[in-house]
């Protein structure tokens, strides 16, 4: 349990670091985004009155009203449509789809309208949308409540993709996200939203400051983040794949090898000059998802490493990921998500790969 | 903290209430998902209900030998604000595991 609950970390202004859980956090910064920006509404399944299954809109309408926080009835296409004519009205939204898989519903609205509206219309109808997806496994939960599909809307043109790692980069992304003109698939990874973590709550001013260019203390917002440096060997992971790849790390170097983790946050577009410095230095690389395998993201940064670091590459990219099957009940989670054994499974892949 | 009843549950084929025969679980106890909770008679057969949640036990509804219609409150819990309405299960933070060790002759060329 919580010292303080969701609500009454909305309630706190003070800025500065604090120790929140992803969940705080996202509710802090829908809080702040709704106070700075009179056009953003968030709506959603059980966003209102409940606070969202999650919490994560906790107190929220209460604070700013039903106008502008409110339940939705159980139909994402229709959450994401409204999403549409909303943001062609000159409202900013914030939809929430309470969980990844039904988010398949609602992918007409997403790839035919919300992806494309700009560019169909020369710019005149701009899609300020920032989409919350509880996403990945993690949670035991039924059929379509762990399920990753970063790389099906990596895939549309039109679609910025995001997960954040920490309650940190939680805060300051979703704040980003929703202050850019683009479209932006938010995916929390919903089995880190209890953990808890140092946030730098920042004034208004700050987070404009980091908009335009500036750096926040975990680098740049737009861009991946080293989250541990070394190296023999990088990880590349998302989401809640990060921390468990900071465990592998600590567990390496019990062996002597020296792993530095890469937490891309962005999915799409990818930190490309990030991946080519990190891997031009260690050499090695191993990318981590929960996705299945097949035409998985964990491929696209294969072949960015690649066309980067092809010269000096001492073993091909590895690839850790789920398997080529629906996701599992939450029984069998355990044998799908990459675990820690499996990820060094594939580390000492790459270790003993010799040329010729 | 947040409270959820949790009602009699359809168990199935059209069957309207079912005679409870034996808690398991009382309140103050806290329980796990998945954890047998109470023991109920229907006329097509006697079950034991598992927990739809992971909780602390607030109310029980029916003695032994009482009757409880489908839809009727049968058990109440209570749980951390947040966390209440989860689906799934907030997951433990455990200290990592391992069997597989790492070996390597790394030429630093």
């Amino acid at each position: 349990m919580p010292e303080t609950t969701i609500t009454e970390a909305t309630a706190t202004t003070a800025v500065g670091i604090q120790q929140l859980s992803m969940q705080q956090a996202l509710n802090r910064a829908l809080d702040e985004i709704l106070n700075e920006n009179p056009k953003t509404v968030i709506f959603g399944e059980d966003c209102g009155q409940l606070g969202g299954v999650f919490r994560i809109t906790d107190g929220l309408q209460a604070k700013h009203g039903e106008a502008r926080v409110f339940d939705t009835p159980l139909a994402e296409s229709g959450i994401l449509g409204m999403s549409v004519g909303l943001a062609m009205a000159g409202f900013h939204p914030i939809p929430e789809v309470q969980f990844d898989g039904f988010a398949y519903p609602a992918i007409n609205q997403i790839v035919c309208q919300i992806a494309r509206m700009n560019y169909r219309s020369r710019g005149t109808l701009p899609m300020p949308i920032t989409l919350r997806v509880p996403s990945f496994g993690g949670i035991r939960a039924p059929e379509h409540h762990g399920e990753s599909l970063e790389a099906l809307f990596a895939h549309v043109p039109g679609l910025k993709v995001v997960s954040p790692s920490n309650p940190h980069d939680a805060y300051h992304l979703l704040k980003y996200a929703a202050s850019r003109p683009d479209p932006v698939i938010f995916m929390e990874p919903k089995s880190r939203y209890w953990q808890k973590g140092p946030v730098d709550v920042g004034s208004a001013d700050q987070d404009t400051a980091a908009h335009d260019g500036g750096t926040d203390d975990a680098g740049s917002l737009t861009g991946a983040r080293v989250a541990r440096e070394g190296r023999h060997l990088t990880l590349v992971a998302w989401g809640a794949m990060v921390s468990r790849c900071l465990q592998v790390a600590e567990l390496a170097a019990e062996d002597g090898i020296d792993i530095e983790v890469l937490d891309l946050r962005w999915l799409k577009p990818i930190d490309a000059e990030a991946l080519a410095t990190s891997v031009g230095k260690t050499r090695r690389a191993v990318v981590v998802h929960e996705a299945p395998l097949t035409s998985g993201l964990g491929a696209e940064v294969a072949q960015l490493i690649t066309q980067s670091c092809f010269a000096t590459l001492k073993a091909p990219v590895e690839r850790v990921t789920g398997f080529d099957v629906p996701y599992p009940s939450g029984d069998l989670e355990d044998e799908y998500i990459p675990n820690i054994d499996r990820i060094l499974f594939g580390i000492q892949r790459v270790l003993e790969y010799r040329r010729g | 903290m947040a409270e959820i009843s949790f009602p009699l549950p359809d168990l199935g084929e059209g069957l309207i209430e079912a005679t409870v025969l034996e808690w398991l679980v009382e309140p103050g106890q806290q329980v796990e998902r998945n954890q047998a909770i109470v023991e109920l008679e229907t006329s097509k057969s006697a079950l034991e209900l598992p927990s739809p949640q992971a909780g602390k036990v607030v109310r029980i509804h029916g003695a032994p030998g009482e009757t409880i219609n489908v839809g009727e409150p049968l058990i109440v819990f209570e749980v951390p604000d947040d966390t209440a309405g989860i689906v799934g299960t907030v997951p433990k933070d455990e200290a990592p595991k391992r069997r597989v060790r790492l070996s390597a002759v790394l030429d630093e060329d």
